[in-house]
């Protein structure tokens, strides 16, 4: 029974980890048709932020979030103002696109700090362990999973609370439409993108202490979060939450039945069928209109 | 303009479409001529053989509208073939009783698996390399197309699909050589004639191929079905209105591309002397895509170059790292100008280019025929 709950708990540490990258992405694609490689890289960049503030800097890697945040952001929103809004109308080139800006900023960083590998202090503060069901997890990790949850929720509010999250769900629905009662569709993508961007950074700066950094490190991000995506359907953020935490059980619960590969081939195949068969419900992409 | 060419015949177009074609694959003839350096000339055969793989993508991305990112995925599938075949070729070194290939002895694997088996007859292993990938991919395609997966979840798919055979492959160790791959391999001998990495033979070997997949790829493009592929990937239900069925010309489609594909992987095996992993990853198969962007994917030619001349040039560049890294900066930089500018790549360019030229031509040869008229005017 414990092995049981240690399990899911696992699980949902995973899945708390897949939120944090996935969410960014899920944004951006669900509302934009923009599949964005250069994901993995934005939290890459976030990852090293966190790094730069901790070593030159001082800063506490929980004081330096809200800085991540904005920082990666605004490298979102020069990228969407001066590659990706020049692609409206082709949406399987943007694929192209920010696979290239991908690689510039992986070999830009690379070529700035090295490939070596940097580390990331824990905070303090949550560097202990605490009890979940009578299971010891590390204080960290529910740090994260409430974090994530909190992310989750700001994005709902974001989205359906306020003017921006209404300007862009009407652009969503018509962006001729939208744009004819006035709204800018043009400054609210570049929003958009920056805030998924700056999500991205966030989860970046957010794992940095319990993986190492590394130039390279977003590229296995990307092809997590698009499964978590592709999983929630499109345009469903709640979908995406749901589906973080189905894979995050999945994959601990096979990797702990078989091996990390065989539970990494297994999900992908599931997740290929499942594109051909759930068609409808996953694949209603309303691209850029 | 349209009114200055001359009513070509059938012929004429045919000559001027399969001419570019024709003087690339001449220069790659002509080369050893002119390069006496062996070691050069097993880079140069390398980077054909990755021309060759480009082409397969341009047929099913540029033509068929299907892009392919796990391209290098029917390519690994002919490589693994042929490596499979030349290890059962060597003499092997720490075999048990039966010739075992080395790295299954230090896995303690008693007999040689039943799928290694029918690898002994090489003619089988070449069989194998085409017909594998063109099964594999029609599986797929008929799985995808039947379905009427497009655009980007095709994408998705061929990826998930390659990135599952890729770990299959690493966690397999004890059949497949697993990370390390399968190295210390046989030369490729067939009628008499062997293939040393570094030889004459295995270049012409390879020029030939680029010679007939290159045209394979050209003359599907001239048939009646290369030409309903290419009306879907323009208006894909148009096609399926007037009664085509569309998933059989792309699962088609798909399938020749892959065939051809493996057709390049079974030549690397040769030229490199190893088969690995890497050779059905995620970097390889998104670079092919990048060479065929660069390249043009719309000409099969333009892929051709653009894998040639982007791979040949960072190949160079390898020697000094500092250069490397520079040049992979550059690279991501050209190639998103490239998409945001030139969708059609270099090919697209040199035709806009050669357009101009023609123009221009045509422009003077009309000033010189008024000026003729004029002075026979005023005689």
């Amino acid at each position: 029974m414990d092995q049981f709950i240690e399990q899911i708990v696992t699980g949902l540490s995973i899945g708390s980890i897949l939120l944090l990258v996935a969410l960014g992405l899920s944004i951006i694609y669900g509302s934009m048709g923009i599949i964005n490689l250069a994901h993995g890289e934005f939290v890459m960049l976030g990852a090293y932020a966190a790094w730069v503030f901790h070593t030159y800097l001082g800063l506490g890697l929980l004081a330096s979030l809200v800085p991540i945040f904005l920082v990666v952001a605004a490298f979102g929103w020069v990228i969407e103002r001066y590659v990706l809004s020049l692609l409206n109308n082709r949406p399987l080139d943007t694929i192209l696109a920010t696979w290239g800006v991908g690689i510039m900023l992986q070999q830009a960083v690379r070529l700035m700090v090295g490939s070596e590998l940097r580390y990331v202090q824990l905070p303090p503060a949550l560097s202990d362990s605490m009890s979940v069901f009578g299971i010891p997890v590390s204080s960290y990790r529910v740090f994260l999973f409430v974090v994530s949850i909190a992310l989750f929720g700001a994005t709902w509010l974001l989205m359906n609370r306020t003017t921006v999250g209404m300007k862009l769900r009407a652009i969503i629905q018509d962006r001729s439409v939208a744009a004819s009662f006035g709204i800018n569709a043009k400054r609210v993508y570049a929003l958009t993108f920056a805030y998924g961007a700056g999500l991205a950074g966030l989860a970046g700066a957010l794992v940095s202490p319990l993986k190492s950094v590394s130039p390279d490190m977003g590229t296995g991000y990307v092809v997590d979060a698009f499964m978590v995506v592709v999983l929630g359907g499109v345009q469903s953020l709640a979908g995406t939450v749901a589906s973080a935490f189905i894979l995050g059980e999945l994959s601990g619960g096979i990797a702990f039945l078989q091996n990390d590969t065989v539970a990494k081939a297994i999900v992908l195949l599931a997740i290929v069928v499942l594109i051909r068969f759930r068609p409808e419900g996953l694949f209603t992409a309303r691209v850029r209109a | 303009m349209p009114s200055h060419v001359p009513h070509s015949s059938g012929l004429q177009r045919l000559i001027a479409q399969l001419a570019p074609l024709l003087i690339v694959c001449a220069v790659v003839f002509a080369l050893p001529v002119l390069l006496n350096n062996d070691f050069l000339l097993n880079k140069v055969a390398r980077y054909l053989v990755l021309g060759i793989l480009t082409v397969s993508l341009g047929l099913s991305w540029g033509f068929g509208g299907i892009l392919n990112l796990g391209q290098a995925m029917s390519f690994g599938l002919g490589s693994y073939a042929m490596a499979m075949a030349l290890k059962l070729k060597t003499v092997p070194v720490h075999t048990g009783a039966s010739g075992l290939p080395d790295f299954m002895v230090w896995n303690n694997v008693q007999h040689l698996p039943w799928f290694w088996e029918p690898f002994r007859s090489l003619s089988f292993a070449i069989a194998a390399g085409l017909i594998v990938p063109a099964l594999v991919a029609a599986a797929l395609g008929w799985f995808m197309f039947r379905g009427r997966v497009t655009g980007v979840y095709v994408s998705i798919i061929t990826l998930a699909t390659m990135v599952v055979i890729n770990l299959v492959i690493i966690d397999q160790q004890s059949y497949t050589g697993g990370f390390n791959g399968i190295t210390d391999l046989a030369q490729l001998e067939i009628f008499g004639v062997a293939f040393d990495a570094y030889g004459r033979a295995t270049y012409y070997l390879v020029a030939g191929c680029v010679l007939l997949s290159l045209l394979v790829a050209f003359a599907f493009t001239r048939t009646k079905a290369g030409l309903i592929v290419q009306a879907i990937r323009d208006h894909e239900s148009r096609v399926r209105y007037f009664g085509y069925d569309v998933a059989l010309y792309q699962i088609f489609v798909f399938a020749l591309s892959a065939a051809i594909a493996g057709l390049a992987g079974m030549l690397y095996t040769v030229v490199m002397e190893f088969a690995s992993p890497t050779f059905l990853g995620v970097q390889l198969s998104l670079s092919v895509v990048v060479w065929c962007a660069v390249g043009g994917r719309q000409s099969l030619v333009g892929a051709f170059l653009g894998a040639v001349l982007v791979a040949g040039m960072q190949g160079a560049l390898s020697e000094s790292a500092a250069f490397l890294e520079t040049w992979t900066l550059v690279m991501g930089a050209l190639f998103v100008l490239v998409v945001l500018f030139l969708p059609k790549g270099l090919a697209g360019l040199a035709q806009v280019v050669l357009r101009w030229i023609v123009q221009r031509r045509h422009a003077a040869g009309r000033g010189v025929a008024q000026g003729v008229g004029q002075t026979e005017g005023s005689t």
